[in-house]
């Protein structure tokens, strides 16, 4: 059927959400109409939900600091070596450095590596970093939410299978902070429990995830419920972050700092 | 057209994946109005650095020898950053020269075949239609999971699947990859579908 081969062609795009207006009505038109393209369209969605799971490689701080540095000494104004270097970018090299060594940084590099590192290295705390990034993938997901909620009730017991741990949380959403789904996420190296919530337009990601082996904050400054968490603004979110008995939770918006805390005073009431 | 087939190699001793670049870019119709203010070009660099690593680590399935390709990929942007046409897209040209110094490398060690698309034809589009459970099987698949089947896709296949997924259009990829865009488009559809066979496996 020719008008199920055009609709194909868009299938990709449908997904990803990309469709221009006229074309994304014609092609859920067609999905109601027509159950292969139907079965089509929901088989590469879940391709693509089970592909937004992958593992991300964080970059490592050494690394990072390394490359500021040979930005820095790039930056900077020209030594004695620098003109021969530049005149022979020749064989590619294996490893930077010996490249980076043949210029000596001047203070003025030295300083500019320090600017880029504090800039673009986020907070020094690689759990506050991990549930932002986390948070900004639930944000800019096509499908962020894998199920939608009817409640708590209904969004826990989804998770039964899927992680190997049973996420602790009564809090089942209230008119200040409606409960909107749930999603399996991955935080650094394990599977966390996502429950969003909503707060007027904010967004709430809290990540529930197995602590065992990550490195909290040691110095947590922020009283939430009975327990004590980390809190930490970093590229315009607020974080809170705290353990309970084996399992960690992260709680992360773009929400003024009062209301994340009362969220996170609702959802740590019952445990 | 670039070409990175071995006799260009030899003629370009430095840099091949630059030359004409801007040129490439301009024909590709991929130069953007240039934003009134923009960030040093280090800092756009290294702004870029997280999700280059994140894809070297894929490409190399190795994390030192991604570290060494990052900066690598690093050194070269940095002596071409003349050729780099202000307010064309920067993210699009690091992916390019990061993929680039990644296959000169192995092209020098002899390592893995480059060009052969092992993915395999892609299975016909009706076939899954005999079997219900493969969405309720994708959804119930862990993170290594996934990164074992990309892992076993060609190059070829995982960098378009990656690239995809970075957020790239079919236009980005075929420069970033010197390629078609049609070719993009058949060699996503067939990665996608190697890869759902390859995940058949690890879901059952």
């Amino acid at each position: 059927m020719s008008d199920c081969r055009t609709m194909r062609e868009l299938l990709l795009d449908a997904v990803r959400g990309r469709l221009a207006a006229p074309q994304s009505v014609a092609f859920t038109a067609h999905l109601q109409t027509c159950s292969d393209c139907r079965r089509l369209f929901e088989r590469e969605q879940a391709l693509e939900h089970a592909l937004e799971r992958r593992p991300r490689h964080a970059l490592p701080d050494s690394l990072r600091e390394k490359l500021a540095a040979t930005l820095a000494t790039a930056a900077a104004p020209p030594t004695a070596a620098a003109p021969a270097a530049a005149a022979a970018p020749a064989p590619p090299r294996r490893r930077l450095n010996r490249w980076a060594a043949m210029i000596v940084p001047g203070l003025a590099a030295a300083l500019l590596a320090a600017l880029l590192v504090r800039g673009f290295g986020g907070s020094r705390q690689p759990l506050i970093d991990e549930a932002i990034n986390d948070h900004l993938r639930v944000l800019y997901a096509q499908h962020p939410i894998e199920i939608e909620s009817g409640g708590i009730h209904q969004v826990k017991p989804w998770f039964a299978g899927k992680l190997d741990f049973a996420p602790v949380l009564e809090f089942s959403g209230d008119e200040e902070f409606p409960l909107e789904g749930g999603a399996i996420a991955l935080f650094v190296d394990r599977k966390a429990a996502t429950f969003v919530f909503k707060h007027r337009l904010h967004t709430a990601s809290l990540f529930v995830f197995r602590s065992q082996d990550l490195s909290f904050p040691s110095h947590p400054d922020h009283a939430v419920g009975g327990r004590s968490a980390a809190s930490a603004a970093s590229r315009g979110f607020n974080v809170l972050l705290w353990r309970d008995h084996d399992l960690g939770y992260a709680l992360v918006s773009d929400m003024d700092p009062a209301a994340l805390a009362r969220l996170a005073a609702k959802v740590t009431q019952t445990h | 057209m670039l070409n990175f087939g071995s006799a260009s190699s030899k003629r370009f001793t430095s840099a091949p994946h630059l030359r004409d670049a801007s040129v490439h870019w301009y024909a590709e119709g991929m130069l953007r109005e240039p934003p009134r203010s923009e960030p040093p070009f280090a800092e756009q660099l290294l702004e870029q650095a997280g999700a280059l690593y994140n894809f070297a680590c894929y490409l190399c399935r190795n994390p030192a020898e991604a570290e060494d390709l990052v900066q690598d990929a690093f050194a070269r942007a940095l002596n071409a950053q003349n050729s780099f046409v202000l307010g064309s897209n920067l993210r699009a040209w690091l992916f390019r020269i990061l993929r680039n110094t990644f296959l000169d490398g192995r092209r020098r060690q002899r390592k893995s075949p480059l060009t052969e698309e092992s993915d395999g034809e892609a299975a016909s589009s009706d076939d899954w239609l005999r079997g219900d459970f493969e969405i309720d099987r994708l959804r119930g698949l862990v993170a290594r999971d996934i990164e074992a089947a990309l892992s076993r896709l060609s190059e070829e296949g995982r960098t378009v699947i990656l690239l995809d997924l970075e957020g790239f259009t079919e236009t980005e990829i075929a420069s970033v990859m010197d390629t078609a865009v049609g070719t993009v488009k058949s060699r996503l559809a067939r990665a996608r579908a190697t890869l759902r066979e390859e995940l058949k496996e690890y879901a059952k």
